[in-house]
């Protein structure tokens, strides 16, 4: 009898201490070594993800836009390369992002695969090459061609787009659906030349303690 | 004597079960914990030094308060850097999270979660992110802070609470106006869920922008036998309105939004039934705990030593220590955590400049609608010819 009693006094003992190390083990710091830089692919998903707007979206949707838009005959059939602007795009989401990453990964898709078949113009960099037909101008620094007369381009087409969003939270999570459309308009016309669209749905719930 | 030297050598047997006993609950009390850091009395280089050097579970609830102390002294850059990180924790939280599983467990406290604030922190982190998107011209991503503020606030229990601050609503559809939209809607949403004052309408040619705020918002507490229940002691406000001469004008904003009733509408957390959990563990293994004791030291007094009725009560009494040992490990307590230098009200209003340099005063009213004494400001105020300038006015600059 006492055997068995000095038995469960020790079963107890050692149930409490496994129960006292397990939680001794969880109070350390996780990755106490941190964690290695991982390289990812910009397209990937990686995983540090929220229910926002992420690099793999960006890439999808310009990936998208820029192969849509050189198939439209206004570019593909021009016998002199358009010359597209950037409009800013407008941001309608919930979502405060660097909107400018859109059409600057349209652009840059587009000047590298479209083997000159569109140009686009640097109006961001208006004041340096006014700054630079100036100095031309007054004999400052030397000019191949006659500084008086206008070179800079107007452009054909307007490219830009618009970003919209609905969003829903309840107790079952966070669900956000993001619309993005682009447009390529006649810059003299006002005409909508070329139109396309993506939609990305992502849903997550939090941990119960952040709720 | 067989009986004896058995017992004689038990009695180490259970000492040395009780010192490593001792010993792992000595560890769990010393675990590591960083975080030491000197105060300096400077908000800004106390809040980066716990940034960088406090427990990695406050850093957001540092880079909040950092922030607006920034704001409030005009260090715009810097709560812009502090917000954006805050922010980009703040939206990532899905999916599983083992210092928030560890949370729940019934030997860990609350507040070891990473901590991110409850709906109405969460909700000012944008607003603030917001204003300084609107700062720097950035219209379309301060209307995205203002929405994703007010979302924060959609999963109140009652809907009625939900998605109802004043402002944000005001803001969204402001914004969108500006943008060359029809803010209309959300100003009528506005005006449907004002409870003190009612927003004007907007002025579409406003190029200077007041973001007032002033009082000192709530406070949390932990309520409940073993503080499982987060509770708010109301914040409080001396200022009830703030009064700008503006050149030849005079503006009044009153507030649209208190932060009070917005932290106590919420309604239950998730988290709130965990911990009511862990607290009737808590307390049904101190009972039993002590049923246990009591009712072994009873037994082990009632008849001879080494009777089995003896033995029986020495387990019996060994059990119930061990009960109480796990009953005073569990930590049903509620994370009181919060970032304490919001403010209670939340104003706006506009005006309309010529393109120049102005000096403006600020007088920060009391409930009479008098000038709080030592309260006012002079505010040089520079308004540029193509866009907004926003103002930021707070009872709490220096």
């Amino acid at each position: 009898m006492k055997s068995k009693m000095m038995a469960g006094s020790a079963w107890w003992i050692g149930l409490t201490l496994v129960v006292l190390a397990t939680g001794c083990a969880s109070k350390g710091v996780k990755n106490p070594s941190g964690i290695g830089v991982t390289e990812m692919e910009a397209d990937e998903k990686g995983f540090v993800a929220g229910t926002g707007i992420e690099s793999q979206d960006l890439v999808a949707v310009t990936d998208k836009m820029a192969r849509s838009i050189l198939g439209i005959p206004q570019i593909a059939n021009a016998l002199t390369p358009p010359v597209v602007l950037l409009d800013p795009v407008l941001n309608e989401t919930r979502f405060p992002i660097n909107k400018e990453m859109f059409l600057t990964r349209i652009r840059v898709l587009l000047n590298s695969k479209s083997a000159g078949k569109v140009q686009f113009l640097a109006r961001d960099r208006m004041a340096a090459l006014e700054t630079e037909r100036n100095r031309k101008l007054t004999g400052q620094v030397t000019s191949t061609s006659d500084a008086r007369e206008t070179e800079f381009l107007g452009g054909d087409y307007l490219l830009t787009g618009t970003l919209q969003g609905l969003s829903t939270r309840t107790s079952s999570g966070t669900s956000d659906y993001i619309l993005y459309t682009f447009q390529l308009i006649n810059a003299r016309t006002s005409a909508i030349v070329w139109e396309d669209f993506a939609e990305i749905k992502k849903q997550g719930l939090e941990d119960a303690s952040y709720r | 004597m067989d009986r004896n030297s058995n017992q004689g050598n038990q009695v180490p047997g259970g000492v040395c079960l009780w010192l490593v006993l001792a010993c792992a609950l000595t560890g769990c009390a010393t675990a590591p914990e960083s975080g030491r850091w000197v105060r300096t009395g400077d908000p800004i280089v106390d809040g980066k030094t716990a940034i960088a050097q406090g427990p990695a579970r406050d850093r957001v609830l540092w880079q909040y308060r950092t922030a607006v102390a920034a704001m409030r002294l005009g260090q715009f850059a810097e709560a812009r850097t502090l917000l954006d990180d805050a922010l980009a924790t703040l939206g990532g939280i899905h999916g599983p999270d083992p210092e928030a599983r560890r949370a729940r467990g019934l030997f860990s406290p609350e507040a070891r979660k990473g901590f991110l604030g409850e709906p109405y922190e969460r909700v000012m982190a944008y607003y603030y992110r917001g204003i300084l998107y609107w700062m720097d011209g950035e219209i379309d991503n301060a209307r995205a802070c203002f929405r994703s503020a007010q979302f924060m606030d959609s999963d109140a229990e009652s809907q009625e609470y939900a998605n109802d601050y004043v402002l944000l609503d005001y803001l969204d559809g402001f914004a969108t106006v500006k943008l060359g939209g029809d803010g209309s809607e959300a100003l009528a949403r506005a005006r449907k869920t004002a409870k003190l004052a009612q927003p004007q309408d907007y002025e579409r040619d406003a190029n200077l922008l007041f973001f007032v705020e002033f009082g000192r918002g709530p406070k949390k507490y932990a309520a409940g036998e073993y503080g499982e229940q987060l509770r708010f002691l109301p914040g409080s406000s001396k200022v009830k309105a703030v009064r700008m001469r503006v050149v030849d004008r005079v503006l009044e904003a009153r507030p649209y939004d208190d932060l009070t009733f917005q932290a106590t509408t919420r309604g239950g957390r998730v988290m709130d039934h965990v911990l009511a959990n862990k607290a009737v563990f808590k307390q049904t293994t101190d009972s039993l705990g002590t049923g246990a004791i009591i009712g072994g030291a009873i037994m082990a007094s009632q008849q001879g030593h080494d009777s089995p009725v003896d033995e029986i009560g020495a387990g019996l009494m060994v059990a119930g220590l061990l009960s109480k040992i796990i009953s005073a490990a569990a930590t049903p307590a509620a994370d009181t955590r919060a970032w304490d230098n919001l403010p209670q009200y939340l104003s706006f209003t506009t005006s309309r400049l010529s393109p120049g340099d102005y000096d403006l005063e600020f007088e920060f009213m009391d409930g009479g609608g008098n000038p709080i004494v030592d309260r006012t400001r002079q505010v040089r105020v520079r308004v540029e010819p193509d866009r907004e300038t926003v103002v930021f006015v707070s009872d709490n600059n220096p």
